[in-house]
């Protein structure tokens, strides 16, 4: 195709959008993408992985590189409290947690979903104690699947960065307004150091609008008030809003993508999840965060074998991008499903992302296998040849459908 | 190929050294044109002051960054190392990382071609003392320097990092090359003084690289702990048995968990001249780890397997001289010494002042001015009755 002098002042502009390349680990990164946010207040509390975003984001405002009211708290519920507040007033707000810590501030957490305001949180995974842990384990983030938030992973630092601009700018959607838990693997993602391209604040202020709550703003000069007690009467309308809200996010998340596509280079093929060489492939595996890496590069070198297998990162948990996905799985024999988390109790006692996409694929006529694993909780690794491993058993799902055994653990000492 | 750099240090004090080494590794190894990236292992991460950590490094010039990442990211340790760094000498005794992993040896993860970097005043051969055997031959190289705190909060910058670089290209200059740490390290500060460092940290090196033969070394007495399989152990949870209530005068008399030593925490131990104690109670009781056990004579015995090193017993000790603390390396045992004491006063008056030397390491409380070294002073016995030497 030829390329038009439109194209090339496109492509102009998005070189224009980066800066320069860092060196920054996970937590740094999104400390980078929260000052590009511009926010306006901040409320800390350590628990780690986590506590090195607050360290970054403290050392950015002492650097005189953000200016934000920075809140340290007495404890995850009144950090999650503040930010609410902070929300409801009109600022740009930002928290963030793990484990334990995050599910000490749950109440704080459920209220600002149902009070609809959209600050944005990190949550760095870790494992629920007791025993005290501090590895991944996608338990905590993953306990606020029915609460009203949007839900989504980082698989590098650079999404992390970047899901820090595309999560404020969905939650705060008029449309939308729910707030957004950004999640990340402890460890793995949060403290390792990759080069990571960071954008320009001119870009970003392209893509980002301000934070405008119009009438909802809590203000001198708008005086309201907020979640006075309901009575029977009110509760099962304010839940139904709050669905369509979700229903109308998944609009909101794919023009926010194709924008930030615009601004910044193709960056995103796919909104909700990303496919890796999933084209003819007849076996795919489907897992969460930073796992993508070692589960690639098991698919790239099955492929060099001449195996038809792929891999599906699942971006966005919360809404569930239930159509695309049934789209997308229908198309394989076998699917293997990756929970780094455990649903104690549940159907099959297998996992929770198996138990959504299960779901999802339930009205398909035709339904590729499915099995599932459980792996790399409390921080275990998941090796290359652990994902290879994956492939193969969800691979022979498809040729003995029915009789498979549904969950399989990975990396148990057994 | 990738190549494997691990940075051993004391967790807090040289937490941001590791980190610092493990970026710069990256950066030089960047514009170099390599593909290379840095983690540390997380479980080390919640950090207590001393405890034995570890940093790595991951420098290749055929692999795509994800294949990289999927190779070592995704792992919590590594198999083995090419350059194994020690920033703190007194771990060359073994560490024990946090959690069930036992006392390792420090050179565990070197192979065959791999070089054991150890920042130290030391002879090679004395470090061998303490090092675990290896049935194939690796190198020793040694770079002189104290256990840094450069990189701490309170750090003074003493050039540590730009000459453990200048070292580690000395060692294995497919890893980083000199002229790539100089020009990086010009690049970055200006300061031409910080590239020279490196630069006669690497000629120092290139001269002190020991080829350490098979067997040699000491044989590893630590067992490495099994981890049960999952229906091995109570399905209660975990719990650590509890050691009886009560305790006894005397040697190792007060209740401690086997489970939970921390002895390879230490840079320095407290070396205590019974004969100076006036029995003011200060140490027992200002101990954080309570590692004293009163004994029948209203003295102090003092359990070096539990001992993290902290200096607090030397700090209230009001006594001058009663209490000083010692380089680790100088010991080789953990044993009771008190009971040594009771045995032979004056053998062990002789041996605690050989031991301490004429050094006193300090860390005063002003930040920016790192650690402080005085001379000693010595302090006739006071034995009583018919013990008094002539």
């Amino acid at each position: 195709m030829k390329q038009t002098e439109t194209d090339t002042a496109v492509l102009d502009q998005r070189l224009a959008a980066w800066d320069r390349k860092e060196l920054l680990n996970g937590c740094q990164a999104v400390a980078q993408g929260v000052r590009l946010a511009d926010v306006d207040v901040i409320s800390a509390y350590p628990i780690r992985p986590y506590t090195e975003v607050m360290d970054a984001l403290s050392k950015l405002i002492a650097d005189g590189k953000l200016d934000a009211e920075y809140i340290i708290a007495d404890s995850e519920h009144s950090q999650f409290e503040i930010v609410k507040h902070a929300s409801s007033v009109g600022a740009r707000a930002f928290a963030g947690s793990s484990g334990t810590g995050w599910m000490y501030g749950f109440e704080a957490l459920v209220v600002t979903a149902t009070d609809r305001l959209p600050p944005l949180f990190l949550v760095g995974n870790r494992a629920l104690d007791d025993p005290g842990a501090f590895g991944v384990e996608h338990n905590d983030a993953m306990a606020l699947r029915d609460m009203g938030w949007l839900l989504c992973w980082a698989t590098t630092a650079q999404e992390a960065l970047e899901h820090v601009l595309i999560g404020y700018r969905v939650a705060e959607d008029s449309r939308v307004r729910m707030p957004m838990a950004l999640a990340m693997d402890g460890a793995f993602l949060t403290h390792s150091q990759h080069m990571v391209q960071v954008p320009t604040e001119e870009a970003v202020a392209r893509f980002l609008p301000r934070y405008d709550l119009g009438p909802r703003r809590l203000h001198p000069d708008n005086p309201i008030s907020i979640a006075p007690q309901v009575n029977e009467d009110w509760v099962m309308e304010l839940r139904r809003q709050n669905w369509e809200a979700a229903r109308r996010a998944k609009g909101v998340i794919v023009q926010a993508y194709q924008e930030f596509n615009e601004i910044f280079g193709e960056r995103y093929a796919t909104p909700f999840f990303s496919e890796f060489m999933t084209d003819d492939a007849e076996t795919v595996l489907i897992g969460v965060g930073a796992v993508a890496m070692p589960a690639r590069t098991a698919v790239r070198r099955l492929r060099e074998q001449g195996r038809k297998v792929g891999y599906i990162g699942l971006r966005w948990f919360r809404p569930f991008p239930t159509e695309e996905l049934r789209e997308c799985l229908s198309r394989f024999r076998a699917v293997g499903v990756l929970d780094r988390n455990f649903a104690h109790g549940s159907p099959d006692c297998g996992g929770i992302v198996l138990h959504d996409v299960r779901s999802c694929l339930y009205p398909l006529a035709s339904r590729p296998a499915v099995v599932n694993f459980i792996g790399g909780l409390g921080g275990r690794d998941i090796s290359i040849a652990d994902c290879t491993r994956m492939l193969e058993i969800t691979g022979k799902a498809a040729e003995r459908a029915g009789d498979e055994e549904t969950v399989t653990w990975i990396g148990l000492r057994e | 190929m990738i190549k494997r750099v691990e940075v051993n240090y004391r967790g807090i004090f040289q937490k941001s050294l590791g980190k610092y080494l493990g970026s710069d590794i990256v950066m030089i190894a960047s514009r170099m044109g390599k593909v290379a990236f840095s983690n540390g292992r997380y479980s080390d991460s919640p950090e207590r002051n001393g405890i034995p950590c570890k940093y790595f490094a991951f420098v290749a010039e055929d692999l795509s960054e994800e294949e990289l990442e999927a190779e070592c990211g995704a792992k919590l340790d590594i198999d083995e190392a090419d350059v194994s760094v020690v920033v703190d000498d007194t771990m060359v005794k073994g560490v024990e990382p946090w959690g069930w992993h036992g006392v390792r040896p420090i050179n565990e993860k070197v192979h065959e071609k791999g070089c054991l970097l150890v920042i130290t005043r030391h002879q090679p051969e004395d470090l061998l003392k303490f090092i675990a055997k290896k049935p194939y031959p690796y190198r020793l190289a040694t770079l002189e320097g104290d256990a840094s705190l450069a990189g701490m909060w309170v750090f003074k910058d003493d050039l540590t990092r730009e000459r453990v670089l200048g070292a580690i290209a000395a060692v294995d200059p497919g890893i980083i090359s000199i002229e790539a740490v100089e020009a990086y390290l010009l690049d970055k500060t200006k300061d031409a003084r910080r590239a020279g460092a490196a630069r006669e940290a690497y000629e120092a090196t290139l001269r002190r690289v020991r080829l350490v033969k098979p067997g040699e070394g000491i044989n590893w007495s630590h067992p490495v702990p099994v981890l049960p399989k999952w229906h091995e152990f109570e399905d209660t949870g975990i719990a650590v048995p509890a050691v009886p209530r009560g305790f006894k005068l005397g040697p190792r008399g007060q209740g401690r968990n086997d489970r939970f030593k921390r002895g390879t925490t230490k840079t320095h131990r407290p070396v205590i001249r019974f004969d100076l104690c006036i029995e003011c109670t200060l140490c027992w009781l200002e101990c954080p780890d309570g590692c004293f056990d009163p004994t029948e004579d209203g003295l102090y015995d003092v359990n070096y397997e539990v001992c993290v090193g902290c200096h607090k017993c030397a700090e209230v000790c009001p006594e001058p001289e009663c209490i000083v603390m010692v380089d680790e390396l100088r010991f080789e045992n953990d044993r009771s010494p008190w009971e040594h004491w009771v045995r032979d006063p004056q053998g062990y008056i002789r041996w605690a002042e050989e031991k301490k030397g004429k050094e006193r390491v300090h860390f005063p409380v002003v930040t920016g001015t790192g650690r402080e070294v005085r001379e000693g002073t010595y302090v006739p016995p006071k034995l009583s009755g018919a013990e008094t030497p002539a």
